[in-house]
């Protein structure tokens, strides 16, 4: 069997020639789909937040009447104009930065507020740690919309008051991811090794468990990035989100079912980007679990 | 040793009544368990309600008077309605009729709520249940077309249209169906309900678009969950290679084993979604002009009827709790590993 047989080693180089290539065709894929929507997510971000700064984008409020409705790519409008005469693609631009800074913000509160409940509940564990997640399930049995709405309507319809309104529903849910990737780590001998040098708790949470569930939280947090998206958007629609002038994605299809009818666009247009973004965000997340798991 | 001696007593426990068999039953201590954490769980919910409803700014006595009623006008219906008392004792009212099966009234119409959830209900239930069967019958013959040949080309094309599908929040897909089907091909009405004893077709023509709009990201969602579980089943199980060696069929391997097995986290994904569904019934209820819970209760919210509300929140929150619990017990029936370990 030391001589290997002619036609067999060719088989051999060939086939090894192909798996080859299908692995690295493979992993150019596992590449692209992370990042063709990391692409889109950084690219959608310049757009809504330095956009305006740097685009002759007319205003998205205040538009005449006279202008309104106008179809797509009239001169200076290259999406048309609402039912209010302004500009569609101006208020896209300025309903994106709206969606995104309330997903963002709903984001990093629900990871510092709900990240340390969940990871000092986890950690202490006993009576403390049951009565926070019996508070907290309370909060996650609630119907999420019907939570958001009853806080949206006591602290009036505003864009920080959306913040607060969502993060109702966003802290419960991260404190419990928190609280069992913390109870993943907390029995592992670097943890008990801490407190048997004497480390305070606070510096075990924070120098030990915190790194070690950062991961998890980051990844959980881009999923909730387009479930928060869709949860204003559907506070927006129902008219407790950002108040009316103001465009956000939400808001604006609100606006255009008005006239579902006669332009439809108005509603395509703000529903065609809170999906491409949702679903930016929801590719971006799965496939980055899926890398970190090593699948 | 401890476990021992328990399952001893038990069997002690066992010969002596059928009562003594029905607490020894792992099953039942399972339900009665879950029942007795979901009190207070439930209680703290219409606690919050009540908080809530509170502190939303406005007067529901001003509402149940009219705008241009007078002040004494307004404090003769606060105190026909109870609104002088303080609120705790207000909640504890509220409670004890709760409890007794009073209901209350609406602050607004004055309509009993009970006879208000006897219309509503049904309409929502009809909405979540036709939801679950339309995914489910979109999604295990999806997933299982998909799972025959992972990475083929109709894997693919449903992977990719399921991603999107699932982006897709429920109000634009309910915009996008009622776009299609009710304003381009006129197939269907666009909004409004027709009651179940107007005709069965008109009834589910009036429901079809609601339902699309809460069954299809469903179904994504489970096509999706559904294929990636076979699959993984069919490349690591061993009784699939078990099944291959005896020359069992692929489809036959697919359905008769595979899909066995994979039925079990179908299930449970099922039992955890009643809750979410029932929760997306209220913004598309509000889209199509659904007369359901939803409804109810969103207009609950912005007349601050908290009677109303109160019900609502209760069943939707009820339902999710129940829907957990039955997962748990059909998992309890169906593998007796679970019923024992969990004790």
């Amino acid at each position: 069997m030391a001589v290997a047989d002619p036609a067999t080693t060719v088989a051999a180089l060939t086939s090894i020639d192909v798996s080859d290539r299908s692995i690295k065709w493979a992993r150019l894929r596992k590449r692209l789909v992370v990042w063709i929507p990391a692409g889109f997510v950084v690219l959608l971000l310049l757009v809504c937040f330095v956009g305006p700064l740097v685009l002759p984008l007319p205003p998205p409020v205040g538009g005449s009447v006279l202008e309104s409705q106008l179809p797509p790519g009239s001169p200076g409008h290259p999406l048309g104009t609402d039912v209010n005469g302004n500009d569609v693609l101006s208020r896209l631009v300025y309903g994106g930065r709206a969606s995104l800074t309330v997903a963002i913000a709903v984001n990093v509160i629900g990871l510092v507020v709900g990240g340390v409940t969940g990871a000092l509940s986890g950690y202490l564990g006993g009576t403390s740690d049951t009565i926070i997640m019996r508070v907290l399930d309370v909060f996650i049995a609630f119907p999420s919309l019907v939570l958001t709405i009853a806080i949206a309507q006591i602290l009036g319809p505003s864009l920080p008051n959306t913040i607060l309104a969502l993060t109702a529903f966003a802290i419960p849910a991260v404190a419990r991811i928190a609280r069992s990737a913390t109870l993943r780590v907390v029995n592992m001998p670097f943890v008990q090794a801490a407190e048997l040098s004497g480390s305070p708790w606070w510096r075990i949470l924070l120098r030990h468990i915190a790194p070690n569930i950062t991961p998890q939280m980051l990844n959980f947090a881009l999923l909730g990035m387009g479930i928060v998206i869709v949860t204003e958007g559907a506070l927006s629609f129902l008219g407790m989100g950002i108040p009316a002038p103001n465009p956000s994605w939400g808001n604006m299809i609100y606006e255009g079912q008005q006239s579902l009818s006669a332009t439809p666009l108005l509603v395509l247009w703000p529903s065609l980007a809170l999906l491409v973004t949702v679903l930016a965000f929801n590719l971006l997340g799965e496939n980055l679990r899926d890398e970190m798991s090593g699948r | 040793m401890a476990a021992t001696a328990e399952t001893t007593s038990i069997r002690t426990e066992e010969k002596q009544s059928i009562l003594g068999r029905m607490v020894a039953s792992p099953l039942i201590r399972l339900i009665v368990r879950r029942v007795l954490v979901s009190i207070p769980l439930l209680l703290g919910i219409s606690i919050l309600v009540f908080v809530l409803l509170e502190a939303i700014p406005g007067d529901p006595a001003r509402n149940a008077a009219g705008m241009d009623a007078t002040e004494e006008e307004v404090e003769a219906v606060r105190r026909s309605m109870g609104l002088d008392r303080p609120a705790p004792e207000r909640y504890l009212t509220w409670l004890g009729g709760f409890v007794t099966g009073n209901l209350g009234k609406s602050s607004v119409s004055g309509q009993s709520v009970s006879s208000m959830l006897a219309e509503r209900l049904p309409v929502t239930l009809e909405l979540v249940f036709l939801a679950f069967v339309v995914s489910l019958v979109i999604a295990i013959p999806v997933a299982l077309l998909a799972a025959r040949k992972p990475g083929g080309i109709f894997d693919r094309i449903v992977m990719v249209i399921s991603m999107t599908l699932l982006a897709v929040p429920n109000y634009v897909m309910a915009l996008l169906l009622v776009l299609v089907f009710a304003v381009s091909m006129r197939a269907l009405p666009a909004i409004g309900y027709v009651p179940i004893d107007e005709g069965i077709i008109p009834n589910l023509r009036s429901v079809i678009l609601p339902v699309l709009a809460l069954g299809l990201p469903l179904a994504c969602f489970y096509a999706r969950f559904l294929r990636g579980d076979l699959v993984e089943q069919i490349n690591s199980a061993d009784y699939v290679d078990t099944a291959r060696a005896k020359g069992v069929g692929p489809w036959k391997i697919l359905w008769g084993h595979a899909f066995r097995n994979s039925s079990f986290g179908l299930l449970t994904l099922v039992g955890l979604n009643v809750g979410g569904l029932i929760g997306g019934t209220v913004i598309v209820e509000q889209i199509f002009a659904m007369p359901g819970l939803g409804q109810m209760m969103l207009q609950g919210v912005g007349s601050l009827d908290t009677a109303v509300v109160q019900i609502c929140v209760f069943i939707f929150a009820a339902v999710a709790v129940f829907a957990n619990l039955l997962v748990d017990v059909m998992y309890a029936i169906l593998d007796p590993r679970i019923r024992y370990g969990s004790r």
